[in-house]
């Protein structure tokens, strides 16, 4: 019982603290900000690599798009010995606030999935670990980024039924403010994958948190024909990710410092 | 627009840094641990003190119990400029490893209230201001209480949702109540009580800031006897001190917190 399903990783091939990206290709990205990585396994969207980061054992896994297969990746790399997660991805922004390239550090979700409700009941929390959400502070403020804390909206959508942005012109009435009423509840960035990582976590007594560098406003993610248009809409380039990992490996960093001088 | 309909509050009657228990009878004791305070309003369940903790000007404001009258209190004291909401109570716990006396930090809520509901989809987070949360481990650091970090499950109910029949009148029961307490326990949830959910929700919504500690007064899973039979009067745990603890912790993470500011708005930017 060793050797993890989907995953394909068995004990000892990840170290306690785990980046989590959703995009299997960013895997090797990340990791090439560290001291010295070797990729471990890749099967399906899930590939790891593990190494360090000054000085500090790190892991990095991709989860894949969604809570489902999230929660899967989150499940196995807890029986490996896993321990504390950061979720770092892309998000939209919600607020005006939150500008291109900017970083959301989230403290909270709000669980518009499904695979979290199946875990937990839906009145649950989606909160992030107090370290985590510390040490990402921290990071953030070392290596120099615009961040803003707060709740993000995670969702198992990506094409919303509203005009112009689900497949055929499908609409619903429910979804047509969906981001309207996100903006009144001061959500700040809307993704796919932090709410069932602090479900989950919360419930095993482990360690979550999610940060995510905003790549487009979610009001304006249409292109000079009116049509959604992410291809054109969205920055993922070069130095969104590269925050994205400098800052996610920098809060494993602080995280391990600040484990080893607490007392007891 | 100025005097608030149910809390007979003004702008300048509060400090920007409230502790809210349930109780308006705490309220005088929580203000007597102060430098100096005074009773500046006191109307239904609603009571508010107003003073000085150690030079941080601070105040006090009973909720009442349960969700709906403690977003009335929420709406209002926000309304005459008060930013930072740290309830104090008393609480049950879930989990072996809390004891009686000992303190629940709230991190985030289990919302299982209706008032929050009104405000925002049941998918919204119920999570504590992290600066509140930090205060609180420190103020308990430096008094040495014992104190557990965690989730409290929010509730409108006091006498429902036992195990077994005993806690309703008549023994009033249903069969999806049997599990419900085994089940938050094994969903790791710390502490029970009835208004953090509706506090953490709408100081999120507002950008303002919001935390919550809690006394425990009982093992809500051992708390009814061989029976079945609930009867607080004689199974809570007020033994003395609790509330003395409750009322230095909240006043001391309002000074750390008011520290820790340094005189700038701490909720700027926040919505």
């Amino acid at each position: 019982m060793t050797l993890q399903y989907h995953v394909k990783l068995d004990d000892g091939d990840v170290a306690p603290a785990v980046l989590l990206p959703g995009d299997p290709g960013r895997v090797p990205v990340i990791a090439s900000f560290w001291d010295e990585a070797r990729e471990v396994v890749r099967n399906r969207e899930f590939v790891t690599c593990t190494g360090t980061y000054r000085g500090v054992p790190i892991s990095c896994t991709s989860t894949g798009i969604g809570t489902p297969s999230t929660a899967i990746a989150l499940e196995e790399l807890a029986r490996v010995g896993a321990t504390t997660f950061l979720r770092v991805g892309t998000c939209g922004g919600v607020q005006e606030r939150m500008k291109v390239g900017d970083l959301g550090i989230f403290d909270a979700a709000v669980r518009s999935d499904g695979a979290s409700s199946l875990y937990a009941p839906i009145e649950f929390p989606a909160a992030a670990d107090h370290d985590v959400v510390m040490a990402a502070v921290a990071a953030a403020e070392t290596i120099g980024v615009p961040f803003h804390i707060g709740t993000t909206l995670s969702t198992d959508l990506f094409y919303t039924p509203q005009e112009g942005v689900a497949f055929g012109g499908y609409q619903q009435s429910w979804a047509r403010e969906t981001f309207e009423d996100a903006r009144r509840q001061n959500v700040l960035a809307v993704e796919m994958e932090s709410s069932v990582l602090m479900v989950l976590t919360r419930i095993w007594g482990l360690r979550g948190g999610a940060i995510s560098v905003v790549v487009d406003d979610v009001f304006a993610s249409t292109n000079e024909a009116g049509e959604f248009d992410a291809e054109a809409t969205f920055d993922v380039g070069a130095s969104n990710i590269e925050r994205l990992a400098r800052v996610g490996s920098e809060t494993i960093r602080i995280l391990a410092e600040r484990d080893a001088a607490r007392p007891g | 627009m100025s005097l608030q309909y149910h809390v007979k509050l003004a702008p300048g009657d509060v400090a920007p840094y409230v502790l809210l228990p349930g109780d308006p009878g705490r309220v005088a004791v929580v203000a007597s641990q102060w430098d100096e305070a005074r009773e500046v309003a006191s109307n239904r369940e609603y009571v508010t003190y107003t003073g000085t903790y150690r030079g941080v000007p601070i105040s006090c404001t009973s909720t009442g119990i349960g969700c709906p009258s403690t977003a009335i209190a929420m709406e209002e004291l926000a309304r005459v400029g008060a930013t930072t909401f740290v309830r104090i109570g008393t609480c049950g716990t879930f989990q072996d490893r809390v004891r009686n006396g000992d303190m629940a930090v709230f991190d985030s809520a289990a919302r299982y209230d209706g008032t929050s509901k009104l405000y925002a989809p049941i998918g919204f987070p119920a999570v504590a201001d992290h600066e509140v949360v930090e205060a609180a481990i420190q103020a308990g650091r430096e008094l040495g209480y014992p104190f557990h970090v965690g989730t409290t499950r929010s509730s409108d109910a006091f006498y429902a949702l036992h195990g077994r029949p005993g806690s309703s009148f008549k023994g009033y029961w249903q069969s999806s109540w049997r599990e419900h307490f085994e089940d938050l326990r094994r969903l790791n949830v710390v502490a029970a009580e009835m208004e953090a959910s509706v506090i953490f929700v709408l100081a999120r919504l507002w950008g303002l800031r919001a935390g919550g500690i809690a006394v425990v007064v009982d093992n809500v899973l051992k708390v009814s006897g061989p029976s079945g039979e609930f009867d607080p009067q004689d199974q809570f745990a007020h033994g003395g001190d609790e509330i003395e603890h409750l009322s230095r912790m909240g006043s001391e993470i309002v000074r750390l917190l008011s520290q820790r500011d340094g005189g700038r708005d701490a909720t700027r930017g926040r919505a």
